[in-house]
Protein backbone atom coordinates (compact mmCIF):
# COMPACT_ATOMS: atom_id res chain seq x y z
CA UNK A 1 0.00 0.00 0.00
CA UNK A 2 1.39 3.36 -0.97
CA UNK A 3 1.49 6.20 1.48
CA UNK A 4 -0.62 9.06 0.28
CA UNK A 5 0.22 12.61 1.24
CA UNK A 6 -2.58 14.20 3.24
CA UNK A 7 -4.74 16.53 1.30
CA UNK A 8 -5.03 20.18 2.23
CA UNK A 9 -8.45 19.48 3.70
CA UNK A 10 -7.08 17.27 6.50
CA UNK A 11 -5.37 19.98 8.61
CA UNK A 12 -8.49 22.07 8.27
CA UNK A 13 -10.64 19.17 9.45
CA UNK A 14 -8.34 18.58 12.46
CA UNK A 15 -8.60 22.27 13.34
CA UNK A 16 -12.40 22.20 13.14
CA UNK A 17 -12.60 19.02 15.28
CA UNK A 18 -10.20 20.56 17.83
CA UNK A 19 -12.29 23.69 18.03
CA UNK A 20 -15.40 21.59 18.58
CA UNK A 21 -13.81 19.28 21.17
CA UNK A 22 -12.07 21.94 23.25
CA UNK A 23 -15.23 23.52 24.68
CA UNK A 24 -16.67 20.05 25.33
CA UNK A 25 -13.57 19.02 27.28
CA UNK A 26 -13.68 22.28 29.13
CA UNK A 27 -17.32 21.68 30.03
CA UNK A 28 -16.42 18.36 31.67
CA UNK A 29 -13.95 19.97 34.07
CA UNK A 30 -15.26 19.78 37.66
CA UNK A 31 -15.40 23.51 38.31
CA UNK A 32 -18.71 24.03 40.08
CA UNK A 33 -18.69 25.12 43.70
CA UNK A 34 -21.12 24.40 46.49
CA UNK A 35 -21.27 26.75 49.44
CA UNK A 36 -23.62 27.08 52.34
CA UNK A 37 -24.24 27.30 56.03
CA UNK A 38 -25.40 24.91 58.73
CA UNK A 39 -27.68 26.16 61.46
CA UNK A 40 -29.19 24.58 64.54
CA UNK A 41 -32.98 24.28 65.00
CA UNK A 42 -32.78 27.50 67.05
CA UNK A 43 -31.00 29.31 64.23
CA UNK A 44 -27.45 29.35 65.62
CA UNK A 45 -24.57 28.64 63.27
CA UNK A 46 -22.97 25.20 63.77
CA UNK A 47 -19.18 24.86 63.58
CA UNK A 48 -17.38 21.60 62.75
CA UNK A 49 -20.48 20.00 61.30
CA UNK A 50 -19.53 17.19 58.89
CA UNK A 51 -20.75 17.97 55.38
CA UNK A 52 -21.15 15.15 52.89
CA UNK A 53 -21.79 15.98 49.24
CA UNK A 54 -22.82 12.99 47.16
CA UNK A 55 -22.98 13.07 43.38
CA UNK A 56 -26.19 11.15 42.64
CA UNK A 57 -24.99 10.27 39.13
CA UNK A 58 -21.61 8.81 40.02
CA UNK A 59 -21.92 8.02 43.72
CA UNK A 60 -18.75 10.03 44.45
CA UNK A 61 -18.76 11.59 47.89
CA UNK A 62 -16.84 14.70 48.95
CA UNK A 63 -16.67 15.66 52.58
CA UNK A 64 -15.71 18.74 54.50
CA UNK A 65 -16.51 20.55 57.73
CA UNK A 66 -18.11 23.84 58.56
CA UNK A 67 -15.84 26.57 59.85
CA UNK A 68 -16.31 28.50 63.10
CA UNK A 69 -19.06 30.59 61.43
CA UNK A 70 -20.93 27.48 60.30
CA UNK A 71 -19.97 27.98 56.65
CA UNK A 72 -18.68 25.39 54.21
CA UNK A 73 -17.27 25.41 50.68
CA UNK A 74 -16.86 22.38 48.42
CA UNK A 75 -15.00 23.39 45.25
CA UNK A 76 -14.15 21.47 42.06
CA UNK A 77 -17.45 19.63 41.68
CA UNK A 78 -18.76 18.32 38.38
CA UNK A 79 -22.14 19.57 37.23
CA UNK A 80 -25.06 17.32 38.16
CA UNK A 81 -27.46 16.33 40.93
CA UNK A 82 -26.13 16.19 44.48
CA UNK A 83 -27.36 15.16 47.88
CA UNK A 84 -25.92 17.41 50.58
CA UNK A 85 -26.06 16.24 54.15
CA UNK A 86 -24.86 17.73 57.42
CA UNK A 87 -24.60 15.97 60.75
CA UNK A 88 -23.62 17.10 64.21
CA UNK A 89 -24.31 15.71 67.62
CA UNK A 90 -27.12 13.39 66.52
CA UNK A 91 -28.78 16.13 64.45
CA UNK A 92 -29.00 15.82 60.69
CA UNK A 93 -30.02 17.75 57.61
CA UNK A 94 -30.28 16.57 54.02
CA UNK A 95 -30.96 18.56 50.89
CA UNK A 96 -30.83 18.00 47.16
CA UNK A 97 -29.20 20.44 44.81
CA UNK A 98 -28.43 20.60 41.10
CA UNK A 99 -25.11 22.15 40.15
CA UNK A 100 -24.52 23.79 36.79
CA UNK A 101 -21.06 23.93 35.21
CA UNK A 102 -18.91 26.91 36.35
CA UNK A 103 -21.66 27.90 38.83
CA UNK A 104 -21.50 28.52 42.56
CA UNK A 105 -24.59 27.22 44.29
CA UNK A 106 -25.54 27.99 47.88
CA UNK A 107 -27.45 25.60 50.09
CA UNK A 108 -28.37 26.42 53.69
CA UNK A 109 -29.05 23.48 55.95
CA UNK A 110 -30.99 23.53 59.19
CA UNK A 111 -30.33 20.61 61.48
CA UNK A 112 -33.25 18.64 62.87
CA UNK A 113 -33.46 15.62 65.16
CA UNK A 114 -34.27 13.30 62.23
CA UNK A 115 -33.72 14.10 58.65
CA UNK A 116 -34.25 11.60 55.86
CA UNK A 117 -33.02 11.82 52.29
CA UNK A 118 -35.67 13.18 50.00
CA UNK A 119 -35.01 10.70 47.24
CA UNK A 120 -33.41 7.29 46.80
CA UNK A 121 -29.73 7.56 47.53
CA UNK A 122 -26.85 5.98 45.75
CA UNK A 123 -26.26 4.01 42.62
CA UNK A 124 -25.82 0.73 44.42
CA UNK A 125 -28.36 -1.87 43.26
CA UNK A 126 -29.42 -2.73 46.79
CA UNK A 127 -28.34 0.43 48.56
CA UNK A 128 -30.75 1.81 51.14
CA UNK A 129 -33.22 4.04 49.44
CA UNK A 130 -36.49 3.99 51.31
CA UNK A 131 -37.53 6.63 53.77
CA UNK A 132 -37.64 3.85 56.38
CA UNK A 133 -33.89 3.34 56.49
CA UNK A 134 -32.14 3.52 59.87
CA UNK A 135 -29.94 6.50 60.66
CA UNK A 136 -26.86 6.91 62.82
CA UNK A 137 -28.89 8.67 65.48
CA UNK A 138 -30.96 5.47 65.89
CA UNK A 139 -27.97 3.54 67.18
CA UNK A 140 -27.48 5.32 70.48
CA UNK A 141 -23.90 6.45 70.17
CA UNK A 142 -22.88 9.35 72.38
CA UNK A 143 -22.17 12.75 70.76
CA UNK A 144 -18.53 12.38 71.84
CA UNK A 145 -18.30 9.24 69.74
CA UNK A 146 -19.93 10.63 66.60
CA UNK A 147 -18.85 14.26 66.61
CA UNK A 148 -15.89 15.30 64.47
CA UNK A 149 -13.00 16.78 66.37
CA UNK A 150 -10.77 18.77 64.04
CA UNK A 151 -8.56 19.92 66.91
CA UNK A 152 -7.79 16.35 67.94
CA UNK A 153 -7.11 15.40 64.31
CA UNK A 154 -4.60 18.26 64.08
CA UNK A 155 -3.00 17.04 67.29
CA UNK A 156 -2.80 13.49 65.96
CA UNK A 157 -1.26 14.75 62.72
CA UNK A 158 1.36 16.70 64.65
CA UNK A 159 2.07 13.70 66.87
CA UNK A 160 2.57 11.42 63.87
CA UNK A 161 4.82 13.94 62.10
CA UNK A 162 7.04 14.27 65.19
CA UNK A 163 7.17 10.53 65.87
CA UNK A 164 8.10 9.84 62.25
CA UNK A 165 11.08 12.17 62.64
CA UNK A 166 11.87 10.46 65.96
CA UNK A 167 11.80 7.07 64.24
CA UNK A 168 13.98 8.15 61.31
CA UNK A 169 16.54 9.86 63.52
CA UNK A 170 16.55 6.85 65.85
CA UNK A 171 17.40 4.59 62.93
CA UNK A 172 20.10 6.98 61.68
CA UNK A 173 21.55 7.15 65.21
CA UNK A 174 22.07 3.40 65.15
CA UNK A 175 24.76 3.73 62.44
CA UNK A 176 27.25 6.03 64.29
CA UNK A 177 26.40 4.21 67.53
CA UNK A 178 27.52 0.89 66.06
CA UNK A 179 30.63 2.59 64.63
CA UNK A 180 31.36 4.04 68.09
CA UNK A 181 31.16 0.58 69.65
CA UNK A 182 33.43 -0.87 66.94
CA UNK A 183 36.03 1.89 67.38
CA UNK A 184 35.95 1.45 71.16
CA UNK A 185 38.03 -1.69 70.68
CA UNK A 186 40.92 0.46 69.45
CA UNK A 187 40.31 3.34 71.86
CA UNK A 188 40.31 1.58 75.19
CA UNK A 189 43.12 -0.97 75.00
CA UNK A 190 46.70 -0.73 76.23
CA UNK A 191 48.15 0.08 72.82
CA UNK A 192 45.96 2.89 71.63
CA UNK A 193 46.73 6.05 69.77
CA UNK A 194 45.32 9.54 70.10
CA UNK A 195 43.77 9.14 66.65
CA UNK A 196 41.85 5.99 67.69
CA UNK A 197 40.52 7.75 70.77
CA UNK A 198 39.63 10.90 68.82
CA UNK A 199 37.75 8.93 66.14
CA UNK A 200 35.88 7.07 68.89
CA UNK A 201 35.07 10.31 70.66
CA UNK A 202 33.85 12.09 67.51
CA UNK A 203 31.60 9.14 66.58
CA UNK A 204 30.27 9.07 70.13
CA UNK A 205 29.53 12.79 69.99
CA UNK A 206 27.68 12.41 66.66
CA UNK A 207 25.64 9.49 68.10
CA UNK A 208 24.86 11.50 71.19
CA UNK A 209 23.73 14.57 69.20
CA UNK A 210 21.50 12.52 66.93
CA UNK A 211 20.14 10.61 69.90
CA UNK A 212 19.09 13.73 71.79
CA UNK A 213 17.57 15.29 68.68
CA UNK A 214 15.56 12.11 68.16
CA UNK A 215 14.57 12.05 71.84
CA UNK A 216 13.38 15.66 71.59
CA UNK A 217 10.82 14.75 68.94
CA UNK A 218 9.52 11.84 71.04
CA UNK A 219 9.27 13.89 74.23
CA UNK A 220 7.67 16.91 72.54
CA UNK A 221 5.17 14.87 70.49
CA UNK A 222 1.74 15.80 71.88
CA UNK A 223 -0.01 13.20 73.99
CA UNK A 224 -3.63 12.41 73.26
CA UNK A 225 -6.02 12.85 76.16
CA UNK A 226 -7.73 9.72 77.42
CA UNK A 227 -5.23 7.31 75.90
CA UNK A 228 -3.47 4.81 78.11
CA UNK A 229 -0.21 3.24 77.00
CA UNK A 230 -0.67 -0.42 76.05
CA UNK A 231 1.41 -3.07 74.34
CA UNK A 232 5.03 -3.13 73.09
CA UNK A 233 5.22 0.67 73.16
CA UNK A 234 5.33 0.36 76.98
CA UNK A 235 8.58 -1.61 76.68
CA UNK A 236 9.92 0.98 74.22
CA UNK A 237 9.16 3.80 76.66
CA UNK A 238 10.49 1.90 79.68
CA UNK A 239 13.81 1.26 77.93
CA UNK A 240 14.22 5.01 77.49
CA UNK A 241 14.74 5.18 81.27
CA UNK A 242 17.88 3.09 80.75
CA UNK A 243 19.37 4.43 77.50
CA UNK A 244 18.36 8.05 78.26
CA UNK A 245 20.48 8.45 81.44
CA UNK A 246 23.07 6.18 79.81
CA UNK A 247 23.42 8.58 76.89
CA UNK A 248 24.07 11.43 79.34
CA UNK A 249 26.48 9.46 81.53
CA UNK A 250 28.48 7.72 78.79
CA UNK A 251 29.97 10.90 77.21
CA UNK A 252 30.81 12.34 80.66
CA UNK A 253 32.60 9.16 81.70
CA UNK A 254 34.16 8.97 78.22
CA UNK A 255 35.56 12.50 78.56
CA UNK A 256 37.14 11.55 81.91
CA UNK A 257 38.62 8.37 80.43
CA UNK A 258 39.87 10.29 77.39
CA UNK A 259 41.64 12.80 79.65
CA UNK A 260 43.23 10.07 81.78
CA UNK A 261 44.44 8.22 78.68
CA UNK A 262 45.88 11.37 77.17
CA UNK A 263 47.78 11.97 80.43
CA UNK A 264 49.31 8.55 80.03
CA UNK A 265 47.36 7.19 82.98
CA UNK A 266 45.43 3.97 83.18
CA UNK A 267 41.70 4.63 83.15
CA UNK A 268 40.68 4.56 86.77
CA UNK A 269 37.96 5.59 89.22
CA UNK A 270 34.50 6.39 87.95
CA UNK A 271 35.86 6.76 84.39
CA UNK A 272 36.42 2.98 84.35
CA UNK A 273 32.61 2.63 84.23
CA UNK A 274 32.54 4.27 80.75
CA UNK A 275 32.73 0.94 78.90
CA UNK A 276 30.12 -0.99 80.92
CA UNK A 277 27.71 2.00 80.95
CA UNK A 278 28.12 2.40 77.18
CA UNK A 279 27.40 -1.30 76.61
CA UNK A 280 24.22 -1.20 78.73
CA UNK A 281 23.15 2.02 76.99
CA UNK A 282 23.72 0.64 73.50
CA UNK A 283 21.97 -2.61 74.48
CA UNK A 284 18.92 -0.75 75.78
CA UNK A 285 18.87 1.41 72.66
CA UNK A 286 18.98 -1.67 70.41
CA UNK A 287 16.23 -3.36 72.44
CA UNK A 288 14.11 -0.19 72.14
CA UNK A 289 14.44 -0.34 68.36
CA UNK A 290 13.50 -4.02 68.32
CA UNK A 291 10.55 -3.51 70.66
CA UNK A 292 8.69 -1.51 68.01
CA UNK A 293 10.02 -3.49 65.06
CA UNK A 294 9.23 -7.05 66.06
CA UNK A 295 5.92 -8.37 67.30
CA UNK A 296 5.96 -10.21 70.60
CA UNK B 1 -71.58 -4.43 52.66
CA UNK B 2 -73.15 -7.08 54.87
CA UNK B 3 -71.52 -8.80 57.82
CA UNK B 4 -70.53 -12.18 56.19
CA UNK B 5 -68.74 -10.33 53.37
CA UNK B 6 -66.82 -8.23 55.88
CA UNK B 7 -65.77 -11.35 57.78
CA UNK B 8 -64.65 -12.97 54.53
CA UNK B 9 -62.48 -9.95 53.67
CA UNK B 10 -60.95 -9.75 57.12
CA UNK B 11 -58.12 -12.30 56.48
CA UNK B 12 -57.03 -10.39 53.35
CA UNK B 13 -57.04 -7.10 55.21
CA UNK B 14 -55.03 -8.58 58.07
CA UNK B 15 -52.54 -10.19 55.67
CA UNK B 16 -52.06 -6.90 53.84
CA UNK B 17 -51.51 -5.05 57.12
CA UNK B 18 -49.06 -7.70 58.29
CA UNK B 19 -47.05 -7.43 55.08
CA UNK B 20 -46.98 -3.66 55.24
CA UNK B 21 -45.91 -3.58 58.93
CA UNK B 22 -42.25 -2.81 59.55
CA UNK B 23 -40.11 -5.39 61.27
CA UNK B 24 -36.77 -4.53 62.77
CA UNK B 25 -33.47 -6.23 63.47
CA UNK B 26 -31.06 -5.21 66.18
CA UNK B 27 -27.36 -6.02 66.14
CA UNK B 28 -26.89 -7.99 69.32
CA UNK B 29 -23.23 -8.91 69.10
CA UNK B 30 -20.52 -7.94 66.66
CA UNK B 31 -16.81 -8.49 66.25
CA UNK B 32 -14.98 -6.63 63.52
CA UNK B 33 -11.34 -7.48 62.87
CA UNK B 34 -9.11 -5.67 60.39
CA UNK B 35 -5.88 -7.29 59.31
CA UNK B 36 -2.78 -5.34 58.34
CA UNK B 37 0.29 -6.93 56.78
CA UNK B 38 3.77 -5.48 57.11
CA UNK B 39 7.08 -7.19 56.24
CA UNK B 40 7.87 -7.26 59.99
CA UNK B 41 4.36 -7.47 61.46
CA UNK B 42 0.99 -9.09 61.00
CA UNK B 43 -1.49 -7.03 62.98
CA UNK B 44 -5.15 -7.51 63.81
CA UNK B 45 -7.29 -4.70 65.21
CA UNK B 46 -10.49 -5.80 66.90
CA UNK B 47 -13.64 -3.90 67.83
CA UNK B 48 -16.70 -5.13 69.67
CA UNK B 49 -18.30 -1.67 69.75
CA UNK B 50 -20.37 -1.84 66.56
CA UNK B 51 -24.07 -1.12 66.75
CA UNK B 52 -26.59 -1.78 64.07
CA UNK B 53 -30.19 -1.71 63.10
CA UNK B 54 -32.23 -3.13 60.26
CA UNK B 55 -35.65 -1.92 59.20
CA UNK B 56 -37.74 -4.14 56.93
CA UNK B 57 -40.50 -2.70 54.84
CA UNK B 58 -42.51 -4.50 52.18
CA UNK B 59 -40.04 -7.36 51.93
CA UNK B 60 -36.85 -5.28 51.81
CA UNK B 61 -34.58 -4.59 54.77
CA UNK B 62 -32.25 -1.62 55.11
CA UNK B 63 -29.36 -2.24 57.47
CA UNK B 64 -27.02 0.25 59.06
CA UNK B 65 -24.00 -0.83 61.08
CA UNK B 66 -21.72 1.77 62.65
CA UNK B 67 -18.56 1.51 64.69
CA UNK B 68 -16.29 4.18 66.19
CA UNK B 69 -12.86 4.20 64.53
CA UNK B 70 -11.24 4.62 67.95
CA UNK B 71 -12.80 1.42 69.25
CA UNK B 72 -10.39 -0.82 67.32
CA UNK B 73 -7.72 -2.33 69.54
CA UNK B 74 -4.59 -3.84 68.03
CA UNK B 75 -2.90 -4.44 71.39
CA UNK B 76 -0.61 -1.42 71.07
CA UNK B 77 -1.80 2.10 71.93
CA UNK B 78 0.82 3.77 69.73
CA UNK B 79 -0.26 1.75 66.69
CA UNK B 80 -3.94 2.44 67.43
CA UNK B 81 -3.34 6.18 67.69
CA UNK B 82 -1.42 6.08 64.43
CA UNK B 83 -4.30 4.17 62.82
CA UNK B 84 -6.75 6.83 64.00
CA UNK B 85 -4.45 9.53 62.57
CA UNK B 86 -3.97 8.01 59.11
CA UNK B 87 -7.66 7.19 58.79
CA UNK B 88 -8.60 10.72 59.99
CA UNK B 89 -10.55 9.06 62.76
CA UNK B 90 -10.93 12.22 64.86
CA UNK B 91 -12.35 14.13 61.90
CA UNK B 92 -14.50 11.21 60.71
CA UNK B 93 -15.03 9.22 63.91
CA UNK B 94 -17.50 6.63 62.62
CA UNK B 95 -17.32 3.83 60.10
CA UNK B 96 -20.76 3.15 58.68
CA UNK B 97 -21.87 0.22 56.58
CA UNK B 98 -25.19 0.26 54.74
CA UNK B 99 -26.82 -2.52 52.83
CA UNK B 100 -30.22 -3.55 51.58
CA UNK B 101 -31.30 -7.17 51.59
CA UNK B 102 -34.52 -9.00 50.92
CA UNK B 103 -36.32 -9.99 54.12
CA UNK B 104 -36.26 -13.62 53.00
CA UNK B 105 -32.41 -13.61 53.09
CA UNK B 106 -32.60 -14.42 56.81
CA UNK B 107 -33.56 -17.98 55.84
CA UNK B 108 -30.66 -18.50 53.41
CA UNK B 109 -27.42 -20.29 54.24
CA UNK B 110 -25.37 -17.67 52.45
CA UNK B 111 -25.96 -14.26 50.93
CA UNK B 112 -24.10 -11.84 48.71
CA UNK B 113 -24.48 -8.30 49.95
CA UNK B 114 -23.74 -5.02 48.24
CA UNK B 115 -22.19 -2.75 50.84
CA UNK B 116 -21.77 0.99 51.01
CA UNK B 117 -19.03 1.85 53.47
CA UNK B 118 -18.23 5.33 54.70
CA UNK B 119 -14.82 5.56 56.32
CA UNK B 120 -12.09 8.17 56.57
CA UNK B 121 -14.27 10.73 54.79
CA UNK B 122 -14.69 8.50 51.74
CA UNK B 123 -17.41 6.20 50.48
CA UNK B 124 -16.61 2.86 48.91
CA UNK B 125 -18.94 0.33 47.38
CA UNK B 126 -18.36 -3.40 47.60
CA UNK B 127 -20.55 -5.62 45.52
CA UNK B 128 -21.51 -9.26 46.04
CA UNK B 129 -19.62 -9.67 49.32
CA UNK B 130 -20.29 -13.26 50.47
CA UNK B 131 -21.57 -13.87 54.00
CA UNK B 132 -22.44 -17.16 55.70
CA UNK B 133 -25.66 -17.25 57.73
CA UNK B 134 -26.61 -19.57 60.54
CA UNK B 135 -29.85 -19.48 62.47
CA UNK B 136 -29.73 -19.73 66.26
CA UNK B 137 -33.35 -19.73 67.33
CA UNK B 138 -34.75 -16.40 66.26
CA UNK B 139 -31.26 -14.89 65.93
CA UNK B 140 -29.25 -14.87 62.73
CA UNK B 141 -25.48 -15.22 62.90
CA UNK B 142 -23.61 -13.78 59.98
CA UNK B 143 -19.93 -14.02 59.10
CA UNK B 144 -17.81 -12.93 56.18
CA UNK B 145 -14.86 -10.83 55.09
CA UNK B 146 -15.01 -7.42 53.45
CA UNK B 147 -12.15 -7.11 50.92
CA UNK B 148 -11.25 -3.54 51.88
CA UNK B 149 -8.10 -1.81 50.70
CA UNK B 150 -6.38 1.40 51.78
CA UNK B 151 -6.76 2.94 48.33
CA UNK B 152 -10.55 2.45 48.49
CA UNK B 153 -10.55 5.12 51.20
CA UNK B 154 -7.58 7.15 49.97
CA UNK B 155 -5.56 6.23 53.06
CA UNK B 156 -1.83 6.69 52.82
CA UNK B 157 -0.21 3.37 53.80
CA UNK B 158 1.38 3.67 57.26
CA UNK B 159 5.06 2.82 57.45
CA UNK B 160 7.27 1.16 60.02
CA UNK B 161 11.04 1.51 59.66
CA UNK B 162 10.28 3.23 56.33
CA UNK B 163 8.50 0.09 54.98
CA UNK B 164 4.82 0.58 54.11
CA UNK B 165 2.05 -1.86 55.01
CA UNK B 166 0.23 -3.80 52.29
CA UNK B 167 -2.71 -2.14 50.56
CA UNK B 168 -5.12 -4.95 51.48
CA UNK B 169 -6.86 -4.58 54.85
CA UNK B 170 -9.49 -7.34 54.89
CA UNK B 171 -12.13 -6.85 57.57
CA UNK B 172 -13.55 -9.98 59.17
CA UNK B 173 -17.15 -9.58 60.27
CA UNK B 174 -18.94 -11.70 62.87
CA UNK B 175 -22.44 -10.49 63.72
CA UNK B 176 -25.50 -11.74 65.54
CA UNK B 177 -28.80 -10.07 64.65
CA UNK B 178 -31.87 -10.34 66.80
CA UNK B 179 -35.37 -9.65 65.46
CA UNK B 180 -37.26 -6.93 67.29
CA UNK B 181 -40.75 -5.72 66.54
Amino acid sequence: MKWKAPSRGLPAAILVVSLLITPLLHAQQPDATLTGTVTSPSGGRIAKSVISVKNLNTGTVSTTQTDSAGRFVVPNLASGDYEVSASTDGLNAVSKVTLAAHATQTVNLTLTTQSQPQTPAGNLPNAPSSSKEPSLSDLGFTPEQTQANAKEQALLDKRTRMLKIHQKLGLITAAPLIATIVTSLGAGGKHTSNTDRTVHMVLGAVSSDLYFTSAYFAIRAPSIKGTSTRGPIRVHKALAWIHGPGMILTPILGALAYQQKNNGEKVHGIAAAHGPVAIVTAGAFGAALLSVSLKF
Amino acid sequence: MNKPKLIALLPFVLCTLALAADTQWVLQQCTLTYHVSHPLHQTDGISHAARGKGICHVGQCDFLIAVPVKSFDSGDSNRDLHMVQVTRGAEFPMVTVRTRLPESAANDASIQADLEIQFAGQTAHYQHVPFQLTKQGADVRLSGTIPATLTDFKIEPPTLLTLPVKNEIPVRVEMTWHPAQ
